[in-house]
């Protein structure tokens, strides 16, 4: 909602201690907080949240992921097999008129 | 009473007292959960909130807790705000009666005021999102309707669905989505990725309050939920077309996000505090990319605050879990007379029913294991006699302690389907299931030793409904 600059994150994903973090916004109210994400595991969180969501030293056990982890996370629902193949076709398949 | 949009059910909430105004600047986590958490503590006539001063936003406003009490659902479905449990599932039931009503197709949506497309469609210049528990991923999106098609049949409107699925924000463009295996949505996505292609959805956020309600309802795959929606509204539910994917979209949304379910692409997501009262696992799940958001004039956001039941979840998925499977099993089996399905969306299901002949309770418990709901969802049915109330629990206990007896009145079925979220499955997706007869055996299951059984007076009925007035006019 704002455009100010990102500032440089100082800590490592709270949840899986992963060094890359991306800025994904900042408050529109400048300098209030920043929104951020693990490019790595994907948490997302505010910098104004409470220790226990923010800090990897004060992070929950129970919540943490590794690597391991997110490699062998069960997909769901799981992909089908192609029917045949053959390519994306954006929105044809809604572009019929729709008859309540 | 039929609400058109979001804004004027809030109106109503306000005018009845059930609509609480918080005027102190908030933080947007911890305390926007926090207090939607501890809102339906407040009783069966908790207020839904509203926030529009939060720390570090100009102009948000965000509505919880709108479901989240009998009263604030009596009043959706335009019932007085003091209308009971039981009495409000049996005014559903009358009004399903009704099913279909076709939809009412009109011009100039709320939602058309704004648009963002393409790389502008940034979903945080348009919603003031906040995270629920300390345990989820991220921000959530958990009370919007999300629309789609089958792609083997678009043209057919039944086969159109309209549901709640859990919605993580991943990226500015980019959302995840929980489509449940049993769920309608999942079959569309399998029909699109089969084929190699995206699946269309719209997404449609702060609606009309019977528009969340039945996009919860545990329809049939061939059900559409709007028609369900003119019937429980007792007027044609309001619709439009999206500009980009031509969904059928409510009229009165404050917010429509369009974009594609991406075929055959996962990615982690998670974990998230479920309505089961515990945390999913992180697991690679689909991906929403967005193209265009459109949304009214300072759109309110509506959002549901779920955790440890009851929270507003559980009120929201009530009575639309009960009335489905109850039209379903009076198909086959007219003897039954009340389902209760109202706890964690009918894991448990308790349904009072007569019996033809001996052994016939545990057919109607076989039966609701096999309803399309019950596949996904109920792993232990309690079956009661006719003049057992399933909502008064209190008589179920009572059932189950003379009546049951567990040498022949448990019924285990090993490895049945339920959804991956249910905790009790030691593989997710599969569990045993359980039927509790404690139904009055009648021949020739002559088991037990019941003399004749102590009713209630003939004057009861007249006393209670004297006792009543009697009390509210101390």
């Amino acid at each position: 909602m704002s455009d100010t600059t990102p500032p440089r994150p100082a800590s490592p994903c709270p949840r899986c201690a992963h060094e890359t973090i991306e800025h994904i916004t900042g408050s529109p109210v400048p300098g209030v907080w920043e929104v951020l994400q693990c490019a790595r595991c994907l948490y997302m969180w505010r910098t104004s949240e409470p220790a226990r969501r923010t800090r990897r030293d004060a992070y929950p056990e129970e919540f943490m992921l590794t690597p391991e982890d997110i490699g062998a996370a069960p997909e769901v629902p799981a992909v089908p097999p192609l029917l045949r193949a053959r390519g994306r076709n954006g929105y044809q398949v809604t572009g019929s008129a729709y008859t309540p | 009473m039929a609400y058109d949009d979001f804004r004027g059910f809030l109106d109503a909430l306000r005018k009845e007292g059930q609509l609480l105004h918080i005027d102190d600047e908030v933080m947007p986590e911890p305390d926007i959960a926090a207090a939607a958490n501890a809102a339906p503590r407040l009783g069966g006539h908790a207020p839904a909130l509203y926030f529009d001063r939060v720390k570090g936003f100009t102009d948000a406003r965000i509505a919880l807790n709108v479901h989240g009490s009998w009263a604030n659902h009596a009043l959706a479905l335009g019932l007085p705000k003091e209308t009971g449990t039981k009495e409000q599932v049996e005014e559903f039931i009358r009004r399903w009666d009704t099913f279909p009503v076709t939809p009412e197709w009109r011009e100039n949506p709320v939602w058309a005021e704004n648009t963002l497309e393409g790389e502008d469609a940034d979903i945080f210049r348009v919603l003031p999102l906040i995270r629920l528990n300390d345990g989820d991923g991220g921000f959530y999106i958990d009370k919007a309707a999300v629309i789609s098609k089958d792609p083997a049949d678009p043209q057919h409107s039944g086969k159109q669905n309209v549901g709640i699925y859990r919605i993580e924000v991943k990226g500015r463009r980019t959302l995840a989505i929980q489509p449940v295996p049993m769920h309608d949505i999942a079959q569309h996505l399998h029909t699109a990725e089969e084929r190699g292609e995206d699946l269309p959805v719209a997404i449609a956020l702060g609606n009309e309050p019977v528009i969340s309600i039945v996009a919860s309802t545990p329809m049939e795959y061939e059900q559409n939920e709007y028609e369900l929606a003119g019937a429980l509204r007792g007027a044609p539910a309001p619709v439009s077309r999206a500009p980009l994917t031509g969904l059928p979209v409510p009229w009165g949304s404050e917010v429509v996000i369009e974009g594609v379910i991406e075929g055959r692409r996962r990615e982690i997501e998670g974990p998230f505090g479920e309505f089961t009262g515990h945390y999913s696992g992180g697991r690679n799940m689909p991906v929403i990319r967005i193209d265009r958001i459109s949304y009214r004039t300072a759109p309110i956001f509506e959002h549901l605050y779920l955790g440890m039941p009851w929270t507003e979840v559980d009120y929201l998925i009530a009575a639309n879990t009960c009335v489905p499977l109850y039209k379903q099993l009076r198909r086959d089996f007219p003897e039954v007379q009340a389902v209760n399905a109202m706890y964690t969306h009918g894991l448990v299901v308790i349904v009072s029913t007569k019996k033809r002949y001996g052994g016939f309770a545990k057919a109607v418990g076989m039966r609701v294991l096999t309803t399309p709901h019950g596949l996904g969802y109920a792993a232990t049915v309690i079956v009661v006699d006719e003049d057992v109330d399933p909502f008064d629990l209190p008589q179920v206990m009572w059932a189950l302690s003379t009546k049951m007896n567990p040498a022949g009145d448990l019924v285990r079925i090993p490895n049945l389907s339920v959804l991956e979220l249910a905790p009790q499955a030691s593989t997710p997706g599969i569990t045993d299931k359980l039927i509790i007869d404690a139904t009055t055996p009648v021949a020739p299951d002559n088991r037990g030793n019941y003399g004749t059984q102590v009713r209630d007076l003939p004057e009861t009925a007249e006393w209670l409904t004297r006792l009543r007035q009697l009390a509210a006019t101390r």
